[in-house]
This record gives C-alpha cells, sequence and structure tokens, in this order.
C-alpha cells in the first residue's frame, strides 16, 4: 500500500490546495499518453489506430479499478460488470429502431422503439450505472475486505447471467450489433486524459486521503473519526462510472458487443495491468497498461501459430493467460508495491529535479 | 413424497460437495490467512492426473492416485507460489493465489487441450439405488456419506493429534505456536496437505458425476466454495461445512421452485439470496467477531 503520510511529506514544501496537485499531476500523468496516442494517429494505419484505441479503453478500465481498489486497499474483481452494463445501455438506447426490430423486438417498456442521440445515451447508461453502483456500494462498503471482494465476484456473475439469460433486452449469448460506431481514437484519448486527471482529483483530494487512510491502518483511521464506509461507497461509485464510460466507448467503437467480452478474461487482463503497474497510484496504472498492452499484441502473435527463421511454431492457446497469470504471481512476491512504487509520476520528477540541484 | 426425497438427496450430494471443497479453503484460510482462488485448479490438476493416467483401467488406483496428486499439487504451490507472501496482507496473498489459479487454468488450455475432455473411468460408480421404496443415485449416497466420513476423519485428526492441535491453535494465534516450539512449515504444510486431500475426493465425484475434464472444472466450483465460506463466516470450519450444505439446498431449491425456462437465472439467484444473508449477517452466520491474536482482519 502507499504510504499516505510520506507521499505528503515528500511534496514541495509550500502547500499547494489539493486540486491544483490533483489535476496538473494528473496532466503530466496523462502526457505520455496523450503524445503516444498522438504518434499513432498521426503515424499508425488504420489497424493499429483501432488497437491503439481498445488499449486506451483498457486503461480507462485499469484507471477506474485503481479508483477504488488502490485507494480503498479492498480487492475488486466485478469492476467488469459494470463496463459490460455501460455497454449494453448503450446499445439498447443508441441502436437504431430498424436494427433493433431485428435483434430485440419484444424488449420490455417498449424499449424496441426507443432510439436516442448517442450522447443522451450515454448520459442515460451512465445515470443508469450510478444507481446500480449505488445499490451495489451500500452492500461493499458495509462488508470487510475478504467478503468484499467475493461480493464483488458474485456481483460480476450476476450480471452476466442476466445478460446471459434475458435474451429480451440482452439478446442473450449472441453478439448486439448495429450499434452506431461513432467514435473513433480521437474521442477515446480525449475521455482517456479525462480520466487519468479525474482519478488524480480523487487521490489527492481529502476524501481520497482519508480513504488511503483508512487502508493502511483501519483502526487509526476510525480513531480520526474517518467514516470508511462512506469513502468506499464514493469510491465504488466513481469507479464504477468510469468503468461504464469505457463499456460506453467500446460499444460506441466496436458497434457490436456480446456477454463474454465483459467477464473473466477482462478482469484478469485488467487487473494484471493494475497489479504489474502499481495499484496504489494512478501512474501504476498507466504504467502496466502500456506495458502490457504491448506485450500481450506480441504475445496474441505467438498464440495463434507463428513461422520464425523458416520453422512453424504451433498454435499456442492459452499462452497470453499463462503470461498474465506469471505477471501477476512474480508482481506479488517480488514487488507488491508494482513497478512503479508509490510516488506518482509528478512527484518522483519533483524528487529527481529536488535532487539533481541538492547534488550541485 | 418420492420427489421430495429425491431432491433432498440431491441437495444433500450438492451441499456435501460444496462443504468439502470449502473446507479445504477453510483449513488453509483459518491458519495464514490466504483466500486460495487457486483450490480449483488443484482439482483441475487432480482431475488431468487420473485422466492422462487412465490407462491404469481400475477405479480404485485412480481415486487413489486423484488424491495424491491432489494433495502433492496443493503443498507444491505453497511451496512455490504462497510462501514469498506468508507474512503479507491478506489482499497481496489474494492475488496471488488469483494469479496462480489464471496460469494453472491457462496451462491445462495450454498444455491439453482448451477443449472438455471425456473420461469414463468412474462412470460404474453412477447407478441406482432402491432403498426402500425410494430410487436414489448411488453417487449422490456416496457423495454425501464419503464427506461426511472425511469430515469426521478431520475432526478427529483436529482434536486428537499434535499436529492437528497446533493447528487450530495456529488459527488463533500463530506466534505463540512458534514460541511453543512448533515449525510453521510443517504446520502450514500439513494445512495445504489436508486442504489438497479434501479437493482431490471432491475431483473424484466431479469426474463421477460429469464425465469429463475441462480448464475451468475447478474454477467456477470454487467460486461456489467461497461463497458457502462467506456465508459460514470465513476461517470458521464449522461454518464452512454448514455454508456448503446451506447453499446446495438453496440451488436445489431454486431449481425446483424457478420454471424451465428461467432455469438460468439460478446462478444469479444463488449469489443473490447470499448477498442478502450478508447484508443480515456481514459477519457470516458462525463467524462471531473474536479475539483473534496475530490475525490482521
Amino acid at each position: 500500500m502507499v504510504d499516505a503520510v510520506s507521499s505528503m511529506s515528500g511534496r514541495a514544501a509550500p502547500r499547494r490546495p489539493w486540486w491544483l496537485t490533483g489535476f496538473g499531476g494528473g496532466l503530466v500523468t496523462a502526457l505520455p499518453v496523450l503524445l503516444i496516442g498522438l504518434a499513432v494517429m498521426m503515424l499508425a494505419p488504420n489497424y493499429h489506430q483501432n488497437l491503439a484505441a481498445t488499449a486506451a479503453i483498457n486503461l480507462i478500465i485499469v484507471v477506474g479499478l485503481q479508483v477504488f481498489m488502490g485507494n480503498s486497499g479492498v480487492a475488486h474483481l466485478g469492476h467488469s460488470a459494470f463496463v459490460g452494463l455501460g455497454a449494453y445501455g448503450m446499445a439498447i438506447l443508441a441502436t437504431p429502431v430498424m436494427m433493433k426490430r431485428l435483434s430485440i423486438p419484444n424488449a420490455p417498456l417498449g424499449l424496441a422503439q426507443v432510439q436516442l442521440h448517442p450522447l443522451l445515451a450515454v448520459a442515460v447508461s451512465l445515470a443508469i450505472v450510478a444507481i446500480v453502483a449505488m445499490a451495489s456500494g451500500r452492500v461493499i462498503a458495509r462488508l470487510s475486505g475478504i467478503a468484499a471482494t467475493i461480493v464483488s465476484l458474485a456481483f460480476l456473475i450476476v450480471v452476466h447471467s442476466m445478460f446471459l439469460h434475458w435474451p429480451a433486452l440482452f439478446k442473450g449469448n449472441q453478439g448486439f450489433f448495429g450499434i452506431p460506431q461513432v467514435v473513433g481514437l480521437p474521442g477515446v484519448l480525449a475521455c482517456t486524459v479525462a480520466v487519468i486527471v479525474v482519478a488524480r482529483l480523487f487521490r489527492e483530494s481529502p476524501n481520497g486521503l482519508q480513504l488511503r487512510a483508512t487502508a493502511q491502518n483501519a483502526q487509526a483511521a476510525d480513531a480520526l473519526a474517518i467514516d470508511a464506509r462512506a469513502l468506499r461507497r464514493q469510491a465504488w461509485l466513481l469507479s464504477a462510472l468510469i468503468c461504464a464510460l469505457a463499456g460506453v466507448l467500446y460499444a460506441l467503437l466496436a458497434g457490436t458487443i456480446s456477454p463474454r467480452i465483459f467477464y473473466f478474461q477482462q478482469v484478469f487482463m485488467t487487473l494484471a495491468m493494475l497489479i504489474l503497474g502499481g495499484m496504489g497510484t494512478v501512474t501504476g496504472a498507466v504504467a502496466g497498461t502500456l506495458i502490457l498492452s504491448i506485450g500481450l499484441e506480441m504475445i496474441r502473435s505467438l498464440e495463434s501459430g507463428v513461422t520464425v527463421a523458416g520453422i512453424e511454431l504451433p498454435a499456442m492457446l492459452g499462452l497470453s493467460g499463462v503470461a498474465l497469470g506469471a505477471v501477476i504471481v512474480l508482481c506479488m512476491s517480488l514487488r507488491p508495491q508494482g513497478i512503479c512504487g508509490p510516488y506518482e509520476l509528478d512527484e518522483m520528477l519533483t524528487r529527481a529535479l529536488r535532487r539533481f540541484r541538492g547534488g550541485r | 413424497m418420492e420427489y421430495l426425497v429425491q431432491q433432498l438427496v440431491n441437495a444433500l450430494a450438492f451441499g456435501s460437495e460444496y462443504a468439502l471443497v470449502a473446507l479445504g479453503l477453510a483449513v488453509v484460510f483459518s491458519i495464514m490467512g490466504l483466500v486460495n482462488f487457486a483450490h480449483g485448479e488443484v482439482i483441475g490438476a487432480s482431475a488431468y492426473t487420473v485422466f492422462l493416467a487412465a490407462g491404469l483401467g481400475s477405479p480404485a488406483a485412480a481415486v487413489v492416485l486423484a488424491v495424491l496428486a491432489a494433495m502433492v499439487v496443493s503443498v507444491a504451490l505453497e511451496r512455490v507460489a504462497f510462501r514469498p507472501v506468508r507474512n503479507a496482507p491478506t489482499t497481496t496473498g489474494l492475488l496471488t493465489a488469483f494469479g496462480v489459479s489464471i496460469f494453472l487454468q491457462n496451462l491445462f488450455q495450454l498444455l491439453i487441450s482448451p477443449r472438455p475432455q471425456a473420461f469414463s473411468l468412474f462412470n460404474g460408480m453412477s447407478t441406482t439405488w432402491h432403498l426402500g421404496p425410494y430410487a436414489v443415485s448411488s453417487l449422490q449416497v456416496m457423495e454425501f456419506v464419503i464427506a461426511a466420513v472425511a469430515m469426521a476423519a478431520l475432526v478427529l485428526f483436529l482434536n486428537r493429534s499434535t499436529l492437528g492441535i497446533a493447528m487450530r491453535a495456529a488459527s488463533r494465534d500463530f506466534s505463540t505456536v512458534r514460541l511453543m516450539g512448533i515449525r510453521a512449515n510443517r504446520v502450514i504444510a500439513a494445512a495445504f496437505a489436508i486442504s489438497g486431500a479434501l479437493a482431490g475426493i471432491a475431483c473424484v465425484f466431479i469426474l463421477a458425476r460429469r464425465g469429463g475434464v475441462t480448464p475451468d472444472m475447478g474454477f467456477s466450483l470454487v467460486l461456489k466454495a467461497f461463497v458457502a465460506c462467506v456465508i459460514g463466516g470465513f476461517g470458521s470450519l464449522v461454518g464452512a461445512a454448514a455454508g456448503g450444505i446451506l447453499l446446495g439446498f438453496i440451488e436445489v431449491g431454486l431449481l425446483a421452485a424457478l420454471p424451465q425456462e428461467m432455469g438460468g437465472l439460478k446462478e444469479a439467484l444463488t449469489y443473490v439470496i447470499v448477498t442478502l444473508i450478508l447484508l443480515y449477517k456481514p459477519e457470516g452466520l458462525f463467524g462471531a467477531r473474536r479475539e483473534l491474536g496475530d490475525k490482521e482482519f
């Protein structure tokens, strides 16, 4: 866990207001993402643009996961449920009526006849997710560490089986297609930057600091009259909204969604990304996602069987999963705080700068 | 009446299977605070071992092999993966176990096949017995009886042998147990061996019922077993067993009560009911708050 006290004292001496630190720090943290994204946008062919957009959506999910898990210290394994809810919200609300007559003609509440403007659909989807998150957050915040984790998993399974077994509304096992593809890499990138800044603002806010304190020592935080449950509920809600936004973007980017995208596979992958980078910081979320996105892309090409120097390698299904598992296990035993350690990017830079000045 | 008896046997059989797996989780958790997600892959590893050794031909040898393989894998996992995180916070252990679980599941996929593999050696275990006027499945009766015997043996071991008493003491306060001159590694290895043996027994029944092996066969079962542990109160052995049986009754009850076309919602409703129980009793049914020595949670 991040040492909240030492990260306070590690900051520049005159105390700046928290929102300035959060906002500035967020922009610094988002800068590498923005630069890579712009470079891809200008130089890379279409196929790579799509890959980059998917990676950026994964980054939004990982940051959303970090907001709850990194600050509260409670392992959360159900965040993909919110991604799925966001995506299906878009699918149901924004898909043209013509398409829905084919796919979900018998939707309840006359939803088959509804077609909202994408922006309005985003707002409605996020509002619905907020309601679900507030209800589930009340349950999660009441439970202690392990029980909360198991219930978050149970939540994922409940939502997934609702997608599967309520075909009138969610179209069941088959893909839901025909969602208007109105978002490209620029839109996704803008949302990613905004989400990183929001996550940093929450982390630096008084509430975020107090929540991190409850993760470090629950009794001491209690003694300071910190209401851990209320803070956990806030973080849960914010995390859910960020994950849902990722789902919304995914639906608008891909145009086709199916329930199994938002299940364990995604949970494993985003969790490994967060753990690799370090769950205590937003910088960790960004770094882990960047590294693993590139790594996984290389492994995937191996997985389908390639020819290296004239030797044809067989298809190796499951290789990426093995790699993800190994990343989690090795990180946890060798460097549980992740490769980035307890400091955010801007904090690392100020410290390096100060050391450099002091050295002279 | 006939129907009722059958459903009762059904619920007891499912419940004992959950109880076996949940006990395996609780034994390890109560001693070292590890939430062992990889327990399902111990079952998987045991199943694949038996599958690969299907040429043995004799079901009895295969049963012994399944239990032994599960014990060896379980102890080996502790040595390789869980020892480095033994004194780390609960979340670190949980995530490590989650990683081990993903790793092994995909390794089975990579080395053997992502598709289900048929396995027929245990098919002979499932016949119909006529107990008085009622026809019941032999497999289900055996499942309940053997689970009960295994639990009785566990209780005996925990109450009578030195190692068992040390394990119970370790679940309260490990540091004091070590001060008494008991080796920590031995207590923990014993916990993993017992947990593995229970997984091996469960594995035999799963193979007999399903007649096949899949890479994720243990994972979904372990999720249920976790839920059983949470209902019973995490770390309590009685709670794990009772939670498992209760879960069996909830599932079979839902299956009987729901109309055919809503059968798919069984899973979801089970979890919803469990969450409601937890809302009413966040500590679990048997998990009274007590002073826990050096255990943090």
